[in-house]
């Protein structure tokens, strides 16, 4: 029986080896490219680094790839909502103006509209 | 139906390997959702406040960010190795020890958190009136920076401590310390550091050029 395991053991051990330096890899990616001018897609690059990392740990280390498709669901289902949260808030918050709260004079959102710079200039 | 029917039944019943695993994927879906939140909120500064954001994130320690980064994601390929032994009869003696260096390298990120908090003190990088930077949307980035690691730390020490006792149960052969728990508790690790994968970027490499 352990004999039989173990060509299965050593598959997953040297996947989760080359899962791991892949993830230091991408982790210097993002670092290095946080350091050139790319205006938006600095932040573009983060997250889209961020993302494949997320990915190798669900796909690999958290067995999703040797998952039921009830398991799967589940995890697609948390990501969904999330989705439909982002979303939705996004819509909210694009059309909303910054207007003082009851207990704001109105001059004192002043500084803060003055540095509110336009939607389309992501770091 | 008799009492003694029903116990027989329920002794029967050995429940389906899979329904830890689901559990724990269920509770890692709505914690999703209550970190997701808090980017939301983080997207609607960096878009609105970009001058501030960025007067923030340079003010952040890359460096302690960036070892703290390389150590979540080494105890993750850990605890991965932890659960592949625990599944093999003869790697089963490392599980202990792999589940141990996870909690204690989650140790580490910690003690480094807690050094990077400590300078942020006393540079006035905590949002207050005596805050550092006077620019736009800078307090609210640092706002966010501490609520946002403060919760990942309080989701850290839950899993130090649960993989430090599963270590510790492990290697003295506990019932409650078998392959399946630790499953379980690997999968709670893993979203800890996929959490931190996203706060790295978002939080220490904004504007780093500039």
């Amino acid at each position: 029986m352990a004999e039989a395991r173990t060509p299965t053991f050593a598959r997953e051990r040297r996947g989760i080896a080359l899962a791991w330096i892949a993830l230091l890899a991408l982790m210097l990616t993002s670092l290095g490219s946080a350091y050139l001018k790319l205006g938006p897609w600095n932040m573009v690059a983060g997250l889209v680094i961020a993302g494949i990392k997320v990915a190798i740990v669900a796909w690999l280390f958290m067995r999703l790839r040797a998952a039921g498709a009830l398991i799967r669901l589940a995890a697609v289902a948390g990501l969904g909502t999330w989705g439909l949260l982002l979303a939705l808030s996004g819509v909210d918050y694009a059309t909303r103006t910054l207007t003082s709260a009851a207990v704001q004079r109105p001059q004192q959102l002043l500084p803060v509209q003055a540095a509110s710079a336009p939607r389309h200039a992501l770091q | 139906m008799t009492a003694a029917t029903l116990a027989r039944q329920s002794a029967d019943e050995t429940p389906d390997p899979d329904t830890g695993k689901l559990g724990m994927w269920v509770f890692l879906a709505s914690e999703l959702l209550f970190f997701g939140g808090l980017f939301i909120a983080y997207l609607y500064g960096r878009t609105h406040f970009p001058a501030g954001w960025a007067a923030g994130s340079r003010r952040t320690d890359v460096v302690l960010g960036t070892v703290n980064t390389a150590l979540l994601l080494t105890s993750s390929a850990a605890v991965a190795l932890a659960v592949a032994c625990e599944d093999d009869d003869r790697r089963r003696r490392w599980t202990a020890r792999l589940l141990a260096l996870t909690a204690g390298l989650g140790a580490v990120f910690l003690v480094l958190k807690g050094v990077e908090w400590h300078a942020e003190w006393h540079e006035h990088l905590v949002p207050g009136p005596a805050f550092a930077l006077p620019v736009a949307g800078a307090q609210q980035f640092f706002a966010l920076y501490f609520v946002m690691t403060g919760l990942h730390g309080v989701h850290m020490i839950f899993g130090v401590g649960a993989l430090g006792g599963l270590a510790l149960g492990r290697a003295r052969e506990r019932p409650w310390a078998g392959a399946r728990q630790i499953e379980v508790a690997a999968l709670y690790w893993h979203f800890v550091d996929a959490i931190w994968i996203f706060l790295y970027p978002l939080l220490y490499l904004v504007d780093r050029h500039g």
